[in-house]
């Protein structure tokens, strides 16, 4: 991956591209990639939506290598929704096939004039850009299908839906999964609205005629893939439960640990959430003849993605994730899973982030626009969505946008963007990644890759929030690092546990490069993401006090624990301390 | 109480994990320490409830002493294998990140531990769990409301009777159509459900 190619879709007399070496940013892949070029060439003040915004896509630094797990792509701007720097991923093909043209990234910059629509085609013989409004309002699921039918098999698609067209804030991008279906998404942030805000529809990559990427230590990589596979094989999350139930796994404990936000994050028990938990998806899933095991990209041994039939056979979605699940389901009080998954097929289909429309849904429920409960009335919602109705546009741009419509105090957002399925109060060490991540609400910034990073930062009381602070820090470093690596997030719980398969991921990365890898690089690779990322935010405008989450977890206790988040603002202004 | 034993084939185990999904009643001895009820009571390995059961909550706190969490009248225990994320991770027992869930920590270990007794706790099995330890407690007995029961059994398809050996009903043989479609036990009072596997 020596080369970037930018495409100004703004140049004069219609879009322009180049190719360029890496230069500055050879050895960068995934998060470090897009943090690094938009946190240098985009200017914080800009607005998301205009010719200065960049929307970088990267694969990671192992993807396209026979490495296992390493499908995972990364798409970075500034944030429409939150405003801040984003960087939102994604299993599915691209990330392979965009590594194996030697792309360590497209970056798309400017804006044309006037409403066409293009799409892009890379493969081994060059670039083109082209008009194609035929493509104009199709959702992702017919838009992938008559593209399909215009490129070779080994095609991977990066594609926006009707949402994405509208720039909507909760707009994503959909990666095709290896069966070609639209369902894989860089969800999070409005990514999808960056895409639209750009004209660019489609982004078709086709590396037919091109091989994997080789190691510069073929036998040492090959050794460290082995015992990577084996270590993740072994595990009991990686080897077992995930691969049986998929993420969707976390229903039923999260609700016994009092943690499952219920209601639009009322309470944290929903009464009917071992009907929507993951033994019960993948029971119904495997009776209907779909799948509970399934991989999102070619080469995942982890294999927790599935698909979801109807109760004829018939295809519905693939199978909904623990988030999606959470978010349609215990968040506005449904508790129907063949609802949940036509909700799913929908965001999918209109291009949303599943974590944001659900939160919108449960906030439009907290406002009194359908009842509690209503899966009926929350389809109607998403539909709206796609209709571009103004109440569709409304959902369309998240839950922070919705709650200031309607007047509605519990919005569960920090920095815009909607809380996931954990809530704050009973767990607290995730409220403080929840408010202090330069990303806004994320799940997915606080984990850890072994014993040695959590252990980086000295000792302190366990249970007083000090201790609460350096393990998020210590953990959003880690995540930040293997954001970039393109490897799946997963891979972070055999690491974890079993010191010889976090060893064998560093052997396999210094294998891969030529060079030795310790667990102090991946500590140093992973702040160095965070500080760019804080230094762009800061100078787009936060200050510590957007690192906070909303008041009401403060003061309002969850039952059935009844308790509040008690992690006090000055000790989540240390998070960053170093 | 009404007693009712089932003997069935091979391969219908799965029909009962949903009911260990919302929880099952357990006659236990409790005032113990929770790990004299895994080990000692319910006979587990050592071995596998370290290796194997890795999320465990007590009337919903996570544990991460087995040997000082003390089981009540009326508990409930919810057993889990390792689980994903990281809220798997705070929620592991023993776990490094258990501090980052400081807010509904267990406070075990108390002096005044009141004398052991028999009584009657909630029994929950998660994802890995249940098939495994399922036929264990199926075994035992569980406790169901009379209504639960009914329904449970109402709801099983044609296949799950079809392996169905033998039912007794208070130790009366009966036929499986009394169950499939009637009430037969007391309103308002419990069942005591044990199932006997038995291979082809």
């Amino acid at each position: 991956m020596d080369k970037i190619l930018r495409v100004d879709m703004g140049a004069e007399g219609g879009p322009k591209f180049r190719t360029e070496p890496v230069g500055e940013f050879a050895g960068l892949g995934g998060r470090a990639m897009t943090t690094a070029i938009i946190s240098k060439e985009v200017h914080p003040l800009c607005h998301p939506l205009g010719a200065e915004n960049k929307l970088v896509i990267a694969p990671g630094s192992l993807s396209g290598t026979s490495a296992s797990m390493s499908g995972r792509i990364s798409v970075g701007c500034k944030s429409p929704l939150t405003g801040g720097i984003k960087e939102s991923n994604a299993g599915g093909q691209a990330a392979q096939v965009l590594a194996r043209l030697g792309y360590a990234a497209i970056v798309l910059e400017g804006k044309p004039e006037g409403d066409d629509l293009y799409k892009i085609f890379i493969n081994k013989e060059g670039v083109q850009v082209s008009v194609d409004n035929s493509l104009k309002n199709l959702p992702n699921y017919p838009l992938v299908e008559k593209l399909k039918g215009q490129h070779s098999d080994r095609a991977a698609f990066m594609t926006i839906g009707t949402a994405g067209e509208m720039k909507l804030l909760a707009a994503s991008i959909a990666c095709t999964d290896p069966e070609k279906r639209p369902t894989r998404h860089c969800g999070r942030g409005g990514t999808g609205a960056v895409m639209g805000a750009k004209r660019v529809k489609a982004i078709i990559l086709d590396d037919t005629g091109l091989k994997m990427r080789e190691p510069k230590d073929p036998e040492k990589f090959r050794d460290a893939n082995r015992r990577f596979v084996e270590g993740l094989r072994k595990h009991p999350i990686t080897g077992e439960g995930l691969p049986a139930y998929g993420t969707n796994v976390l229903t039923n404990v999260m609700n016994e640990a009092g943690a499952y936000p219920t209601n639009n994050f009322r309470t944290g028990r929903f009464e009917n959430a071992a009907k929507i938990s993951g033994e019960v998806q993948a029971e119904l899933e495997v009776k209907r003849g779909g799948s509970a095991t399934h991989g999102c990209h070619r080469g995942c041994v982890i294999q927790c993605s599935g698909i979801y039939n109807d109760k004829d056979g018939k295809y519905v979605t693939k199978q909904p994730e623990y988030e999606t699940v959470w978010a349609h389901g215990g968040n506005c009080g449904i508790d129907d899973l063949d609802v949940i998954a036509r909700l799913d097929f929908l965001d999918d289909n209109f291009g949303v982030d599943t974590m944001d429309t659900g939160a919108a849904v449960g906030v439009a429920m907290e406002a009194g626009l359908i009842p509690w409960g209503d899966g009926a009335g929350a389809i109607r919602l998403v539909e709206e969505i796609g209709k571009g109705t103004p109440l569709g546009r409304i959902l369309g741009c998240g839950a922070e946008v919705t709650g200031k419509v309607f007047g509605v105090e519990r919005v569960p957002v920090c920095k815009g963007q909607a809380l996931a399925a954990y809530d704050p109060r009973s767990v607290m060490g995730i409220g403080v990644t929840y408010a202090t991540s330069t990303q806004g609400a994320d799940h997915t910034a606080g984990y850890s890759v072994g014993p040695n990073v959590l252990k980086s930062g000295g000792d302190l009381d366990p249970l007083k929030p000090e201790g609460q602070v350096e393990m998020s820090r210590n953990l959003q470093i880690a995540t930040a690092a293997v954001d970039s690596t393109g490897m799946c997030l997963f891979i972070a719980f055999p690491l974890l546990d079993q010191p010889e398969t976090f060893q064998a991921l560093l052997d396999m990365i210094g294998a891969f490069h030529g060079i030795a890898m310790t667990g102090d690089d991946v500590t140093a690779l992973g702040k160095s993401i965070l500080t760019m990322e804080r230094d762009f935010n800061t100078r787009a405008g936060f200050t510590k006090h957007h690192d906070r989450l909303p008041r009401f977890f403060l003061n309002e206790p969850i039952p059935p624990h009844n308790v509040t988040f008690q992690v006090k603002d000055e000790d989540l202004d240390k998070v960053f301390n170093w | 109480m009404t007693r009712l034993h089932l003997v069935i084939g091979p391969g219908r185990v799965e029909d009962f994990l949903q009911i260990f999904r919302t929880g099952v009643g357990v006659a236990v001895r409790v005032g113990c320490s929770l790990q004299d009820l895994l080990c000692g009571q319910f006979q587990l390995d050592e071995s596998y409830v370290d290796r194997r059961i890795t999320t465990i909550f007590l009337d919903g706190k996570p544990v991460d002493a087995v040997g000082s969490a003390r089981i009540r009248e009326g508990s409930t225990l919810a057993l889990s294998a390792a689980m994903p994320g990281l809220a798997g991770a705070i929620l592991r027992r023993g776990g490094a990140l258990a501090p980052l869930r400081g807010n509904i920590m267990r406070e075990d270990g108390e002096r005044n531990e009141a004398p052991e007794r028999d009584g009657v706790i909630t029994v929950k099995l998660f994802n890995l769990l249940a098939p495994e330890l399922a036929p264990g407690f199926l075994r035992r007995g569980v406790l169901l409301p009379a209504a639960e029961a009914e329904a449970f059994l109402r709801r099983r398809p044609p296949a799950f009777w079809d392996g169905c050996r033998e039912i007794l009903l208070d130790g009366r043989r009966v036929e499986a159509a009394l169950l499939k479609g009637g009430c037969w036990a007391p309103p308002g009072e419990s069942v005591d459900l044990s199932v006997a596997l038995r291979e082809a």
